[in-house]
């Protein structure tokens, strides 16, 4: 079953007149299947952002259509949806507004109405699953971006969301916090989609890669396939990852 | 111009927390009956805000000194008056607790001086009044410095009434508030300019924050001036003691005005913590026979009275000290038990 | 600048202190409010020249500070700002109040001086008994407390998140005016040119953090509540810990 569908879906920013020029997404078409990981690369504003944000119906949809877990995205269902969905934000600091590690996991639990004990349950399997739980009663400010990263992720496993979608994950994390971030992400149940320029990154931890480009999808495969593919990323403002142009080219 | 707890007694602290948890339970419910949900992360986020911008020091042209943010006022610009009002409380509460800027009893003596006319006077009155029709960077400077002269000015005033009431000072009333004006009407007029320049920056930059601002004078702005009124009435009653006081030169008619002005706010709010520090302080004052604090005479006080308190301190302190070592010896052996297993 | 990074320094050291586990930060943050206001409004409640009643409050913060372990450094600090404020204040009282109340050998101790000298121990103790609230309570278990006393949860969810972003807006605003310094060399303070557009830009941030925010928390359920839970339920100990002291503190105001 598709955890995720998403058929001609439009965007435009701006008032209706200005509109026409500000067309950010142009019928897109994805599906996602459950426990899949795909990676969503493009250049900078080519509209990888504003999907995520469609998704999540943080922007108000104007044409096609997204259904997520058997959801149609609408007003009503809303709340539902945001419960099926975990989002993590390009920057923790943002994200973690809660002034523990703890309280932050728990947010999500005792706002979806939670007993005390199953709250505690589930923040600390999150936790567990990020290797954090013996962090839980540090202050946000006190750690390390890395581990707020972590902490991040964290917030939304603790919703056991069907689908999590990840903003440039691996930005500003050293390599070492890099590399644990995969090995957590790699061994995470659900769905995942992971927008990111860290070709890298995206190859380490999904098989399959959609390339947006100028609000229209480009290529869909293989992650191995894409990511290999000169051509095509260099046709649509990306590059090699980094470990591929090294073995090939130098 | 944070109060400190001593500069006050449990009274006029308690009257005025009365006044500003009035004020401040106005506009919760205020809040409340707009679009809370969406408010309250920028309230939050912005009180951070002006808590750093007022770490910042604004160098004064021609000066070696320097000016910071008046934060009431760009609260109310950008929030409203309401919103701004709690933030405000939230800032000085964090001042207060974490940084000993202001104390715990004297805070709603520091809301009403700082938080109160700042964002009501300063940001209902004046920056409504002044750029609710029209918004220009002329009126927006304008708005911004008259708004934190005159809150300030007020603010100076409540302080020196509020000081001179709890009777810890000997200075006379016209000596105190000689001084006090002058220095905050410069203040004021550098905290304005420096507020003028965020605001209009924020004009030029974003202007749909101060905008949307606009809107809801629209849709309330008749509520709004009712309020400013009250405001500026609650603000009159202060200056009116104080300029009775002024006037009489009787520094014994000092607490009687202040009652006077008391005896009006408490009628506008529950007076749970006035009722409270006024059972305390009868209580104390029962007892007559030993020079408490309605007792005006320092007859009370002697040498040895003196000494003795000492010595009840250092007994206090050695008993304490002792404790501290037996305790901390026997839980020494058993951290080094526990290293052993 | 500065006092910005001191700032952050301090609110780390208190944080750090606080989170310790000691008898007296287990001790539930409600009993501790409530001892801490009692105290404070008993203290200055002491008449301004009952010296000697004043001292034997001490009791209170001599016991807490010694059997709690505080550590009293950083309490030095933020006495000063305190006493300056109290001393401007207080330092004509000597002058204006003459009466001898009695001789110290040959010295002839004033009202004024008494009365002086009770202003500045009134100020000493308010600022160490919020001190020692604040260094054994966490900030979101006093955000807790003062929703129990029915605080509007509006405002406890603005202080809690006010006091979660200083610290990451402080060193935004630091990382901000190291650029600036190390630009313009010599100056103090910030030139009045850039007054506008250094903290606006700051404001700009700030208001899209804001938004950030906002849209992280909606995404994981909120609406309009949050909902704050203490890790510790009242004990007998914490219920006698508020009212050993209440009582000890009123005998020895009265007595």
């Amino acid at each position: 079953m598709n955890v995720l569908e998403i058929e001609n879906l439009s965007f435009r920013y701006g008032n209706p007149r200005e509109r026409a020029q500000n067309e950010v997404l142009k019928s897109v078409n994805l599906y996602v299947k459950e426990e899949e990981s795909v990676g969503l690369i493009g250049a900078n504003g080519v509209g990888k952002s504003t999907l995520l944000k469609l998704l999540t119906g943080l922007l108000e949809m104007q044409s096609g259509r997204i259904r997520i877990a058997g959801l149609e995205m609408k007003k009503e269902h809303l709340a539902k949806i945001r419960a099926e969905i975990g989002y993590v934000f390009q920057d923790s600091d943002s994200q973690l507004f809660m002034s523990t590690v703890y309280e932050d996991v728990a947010f999500a639990p005792r706002n979806y109405g939670k007993s005390e004990e199953e709250v505690n349950r589930l923040a600390m399997q999150a936790l567990g699953q990020v290797c954090m739980e013996g962090q839980k009663d540090r202050q946000i400010y006190r750690l390390s971006g890395g581990e707020k990263k972590l902490a991040a992720v964290a917030t939304v496993l603790a919703m056991e969301a069907k689908l999590m979608l990840l903003d440039e994950p691996s930005v500003a994390l050293d390599p070492k916090n890099r590399r644990n971030l995969i090995r957590v992400l790699n061994g995470l149940p659900g769905a995942k989609m992971i927008a990111s320029h860290d070709l890298d990154f995206v190859y380490d931890t999904c098989q399959r890669v959609v390339v947006l480009y100028k609000g229209e999808i480009a290529a869909d495969g293989d992650a191995e396939e894409i990511l290999t593919d000169r051509d095509l990323l260099e046709a649509h403002g990306l590059e090699l990852p980094l470990s591929f142009s090294r073995k090939y080219f130098s | 111009m944070h109060m400190a707890d001593a500069l006050v007694t449990p009274a006029v602290a308690g009257t005025m927390y009365v006044m500003s948890t009035a004020a401040a339970a106005y506009s919760v419910k205020k809040i409340r009956s707009e679009d809370l949900e969406q408010k309250v992360p920028v309230m939050g986020v912005m009180g951070a805000f002006v808590f750093a911008a007022q770490m910042i020091n604004f160098t004064i042209p021609g000066t070696g000194s320097s000016g910071h943010l008046c934060g009431g006022m760009l609260l109310s610009a950008i929030l409203g008056p309401h919103a701004g009002f709690l933030t405000m409380i939230a800032i000085l509460t964090i001042q207060c607790l974490l940084f000993a800027d202001g104390g715990l009893l004297a805070l709603g003596c520091n809301v009403w001086n700082m938080a109160f006319y700042g964002c009501f006077i300063g940001g209902a009155l004046i920056w409504r009044g002044m750029t609710g029709k029209k918004m220009t960077k002329g009126r927006i400077t304008a708005a911004a410095v008259i708004g934190c002269i005159l809150s300030l000015q007020l603010g100076a005033c409540s302080v020196t009434v509020e000081t001179l009431a709890s009777g810890i000072t000997e200075l006379p009333f016209t000596v105190f508030l000689g001084m006090m004006q002058p220095i905050h009407l410069a203040i004021g007029l550098v905290e304005g300019l420096i507020t003028a320049a965020v605001l209009v920056f924020i004009y030029e930059a974003r202007p749909e924050i101060l905008a949307g601002y606009r809107q809801e004078l629209g849709a309330e702005g008749r509520m709004g001036r009712k309020k400013a009124v009250a405001a500026l009435a609650g603000a009159a009653l202060v200056i009116g003691g104080a300029v009775s006081l002024f006037a009489s030169g009787n520094p014994d008619g000092l607490e009687w005005s202040m009652e006077k002005v008391a005896g009006t706010a408490e009628l506008t709010a529950e007076g749970k913590i006035y009722q409270l520090t006024e059972k305390v302080q009868k209580l104390t004052a029962l007892l007559p026979d030993y020079g408490f604090q309605t007792s005006e005479s320092a007859a009370g006080t002697s040498f040895s009275g003196i000494v003795g308190g000492v010595l009840v301190l250092a007994l206090c302190l050695a008993v304490c000290l002792v404790i501290k070592k037996v305790k901390h010896g026997s839980l020494g052996k058993r951290d080094t038990v526990n290293e052993q297993n | 600048m500065n006092r910005i990074s001191e700032a952050v320094a301090d609110l780390h050291k208190l944080d750090m202190e606080a989170g310790k586990r000691g008898w007296l930060q287990g001790i539930h943050p409600l009993a501790k409010l409530l001892v801490t206001v009692l105290f404070i409004l008993l203290t200055v409640s002491v008449g301004k020249y009952d010296l000697p009643g004043l001292l034997k409050m001490g009791i209170y913060l001599v016991v807490v500070f010694v059997l709690g372990d505080i550590s009293v450094k950083l309490l030095f600090k933020r006495m000063k700002l305190v006493l300056a404020v109290v001393c401007l204040v207080g330092i004509a009282n000597p002058f204006f109040d003459r009466e001898i109340v009695f001789m110290l050998g040959n010295v002839k101790i004033t009202g004024g001086m008494v009365s002086a000298a009770t202003l500045l121990l009134k100020g000493v103790y308010g600022v160490s008994a919020s001190y020692l609230l604040m260094v054994t309570t966490r900030m979101e278990d006093l955000c807790y407390a003062l929703q129990k006393l029915h605080v509007p949860g509006t405002f406890v969810t603005v202080l809690m998140l006010t006091y979660r972003y200083i610290i990451v807006l402080l060193k935004e605003m630091e990382r901000m005016t190291d650029a600036y310094t190390l630009r313009a060399p010599g100056q103090k303070g910030l030139h009045y040119k850039v007054w506008g557009t250094m903290v606006g830009q700051l404001l700009l941030r700030s208001m899209d953090r804001a938004q950030t925010v906002y849209d992280s928390m909606r995404l994981r359920g909120y609406c309009g509540e949050f909902y704050l839970r203490c890790k510790k339920t009242a004990e007998k100990g914490d219920y006698l810990y508020g009212i050993v002291w209440s009582l000890v503190l009123l005998a020895v105001r009265i007595l």
